[in-house]
């Protein structure tokens, strides 16, 4: 589903963030990804997402080289991701269901389409009674589960997340880790971004850790469903 | 935390995958499309009244801009109809030949008449003639010592050009008419009018030029600025997929309603300026013997003024969008 063929990545002025990563994630898997801040994570991620270009090596995600999508393309590409971000990233001037509804939207499905499946992504987070609320009436735990819901309202194919659970208490991060686990059990392949080791052990899923732009242990596989 | 369980298949199936491919590719795009351009119009007119005073300030720059030109406009093209009551000053007196009949001065009225460059022709016969000469004095023939009438047939020519290359032409042509045996003419004057015209109309034109690239600023700046506020949900959009044209729609809308507001405003202030003006002008107009002819903006003008203002508003959208989306990229 998603795979790095000796993939490396220069910024201008020539700091090296990524080098030489070869990693394969399949279809259906589940993947931590760890290191200290500026190993790298944030950078793979946007390498995921085509927010960044691959400087050389060959990165496949869903069956696309990303490295030949055109712009016109990624648009497209994206709607086929999950993505959670640490801070949320809701729209805080709109309610609930509107954020939860936005790729829906984005997509051009129908409202009648978007009312069900936005209802049903709340309902799986637990937040359905709060549609009609504003992300900033939310607690933090909250906020990020409706993140979590706009990112698999369109049932995507894989799902990505960056420090789900950065400002999260360890009760509130084991749920939101559970959710993910649940979405990775109905076949959608998860790459989680976290520096959160003592959730990651305990959580048995394979591990990938990048320190410094390399990728250091050859992850194990991990417990599939 | 109240997470339900949801719909666990024992065994892993690509069950989602497929079902979002179909959807993605089911027909009714075009409606969405529709959905998407109505839902964007309505919600950028109802971002745009939710701050009145700031967006008032907008569309009041816009309107008086186009007022102005509209205003010089109005004013030029009322001119305009009053210089052609004018050019009746602007005719060629032909006299024709002393004793030459009067059925051969109608043939050759007639003639002239049915020329493209004339736009009315008339004839004065000798009699005619004499009569009123005495009608404007008010003494009769004896008195002035003549016993046959003196005066020649003449024919009066209004020319329908005023263009003046085009009016010496015409005076080539009937300089050269056997009857003719003087012309005379006025149109040095109307020559003069009419480069005052072009010139006023050179001014205008240059106004509007540049009051149009004071709206195109104007709105390209508003434009920018709502960009520079919704940034954060335009990285957070492109990120979920939303293409090119999806985050331009909103803005784009912006500055169409921006325009319309703007160009109905500047109608109102047009025609009220107008109005304001009619009785003072009338007044003026009168002590020269004029009748005032203030003109009002037509339903064609009115359009154009609309559309014009939408035009150069929804410019200002697209260069500000051209510039400054790309800061908005995901980061």
């Amino acid at each position: 589903m998603i795979h790095f063929d000796q993939v490396s990545k220069r910024y201008e002025g020539g700091h090296e963030a990524l080098s030489s990563i070869s990693l394969h994630i399949e279809k259906g898997e589940m993947v931590f990804l760890t290191g200290h801040s500026g190993a790298g994570k944030s950078t793979l991620l946007k390498l995921i997402t085509r927010i960044e270009k691959a400087s050389s090596g060959q990165l496949r995600v869903n069956g696309q080289i990303l490295n030949r999508l055109r712009r016109s393309q990624i648009p497209h590409f994206r709607r086929n991701l999950g993505i959670v971000h640490q801070d949320h990233q809701l729209l805080m001037d709109q309610t609930v269901y509107d954020n939860v509804a936005l790729p829906l939207i984005i997509a051009g499905e129908h409202p009648k389409d978007v009312t069900r499946r936005v209802r049903a992504a709340l309902d799986k987070v637990g937040l359905l009674e709060r549609e009609e609320y504003r992300p900033i009436q939310l607690s933090g735990g909250e906020q990020q589960r409706v993140g979590i819901a706009r990112a698999v309202v369109k049932k995507p194919a894989i799902l990505l997340a960056d420090e789900p659970t950065g400002n999260l208490d360890p009760g509130l991060s084991r749920d939101i880790m559970e959710l993910f686990s649940e979405f990775n059990r109905v076949g959608t392949t998860v790459l989680i971004a976290s520096h959160d080791l003592g959730l990651i052990a305990r959580l048995n899923y394979r591990v990938a850790s990048l320190q410094d732009g390399k990728l250091m242990s050859t992850p194990f596989e991990g417990r599939r469903t | 935390m109240s997470t339900r369980t949801p719909n666990r298949p024992t065994t892993k199936k690509p069950v989602q995958n497929s079902a979002n491919r179909r959807r993605d590719s089911a027909p009714g795009n075009r409606s969405a499309w529709l959905r998407h351009h109505r839902d964007c119009a309505s919600q950028s007119l109802m971002r745009l009244l939710r701050s009145p005073v700031s967006s008032a300030l907008t569309w009041l720059v816009i309107a008086i801009s186009l007022t102005l030109p509209t205003l010089f406009y109005l004013a030029l093209s009322s001119l305009q109809a009053q210089t052609e009551q004018w050019q009746e000053g602007g005719q060629i007196t032909l006299y024709l030949e002393q004793g030459l009949p009067d059925s051969d001065g109608d043939r050759l009225t007639r003639e002239l008449d049915a020329r493209p460059e004339v736009a009315r022709a008339y004839y004065i016969s000798a009699d005619e003639a004499w009569t009123s000469f005495q009608e404007t004095l008010s003494i009769n023939r004896q008195a002035l010592g003549f016993t046959d009438n003196p005066l020649p047939a003449s024919i009066v020519v209004v020319p329908s050009q005023q263009n003046s290359s085009q009016l010496e032409a015409l005076q080539l042509i009937i300089r050269g008419l056997p009857e003719v045996e003087d012309v005379q003419l006025d149109l040095a004057w109307i020559d003069r009018l009419n480069r005052f015209l072009e010139l006023i109309y050179s001014i205008v034109t240059g106004l509007a030029v540049l009051l149009g690239v004071a709206v195109l600023l104007v709105v390209g700046n508003t434009i920018r600025l709502a960009i520079e506020s919704r940034k954060d949900e335009i990285r957070v959009i492109k990120l979920l997929g939303a293409t090119e044209a999806f985050v331009r729609r909103p803005f784009v809308y912006l500055g169409i309603w921006y325009g319309l507001l703007g160009g109905v405003a500047a109608w109102i202030l047009v025609t009220a300026v107008a109005w304001w003006l009619r009785s003072p002008l009338t007044a003026f107009l009168s002590t020269y013997g004029l009748e005032a002819n203030v003109a009002w903006l037509g339903f064609t003008d009115t359009l154009v003024l609309i559309l014009a203002s939408i035009g150069v508003s929804l410019a200002g959208a697209h260069i500000a969008l051209q510039r400054h989306l790309k800061d908005a990229e995901p980061r």
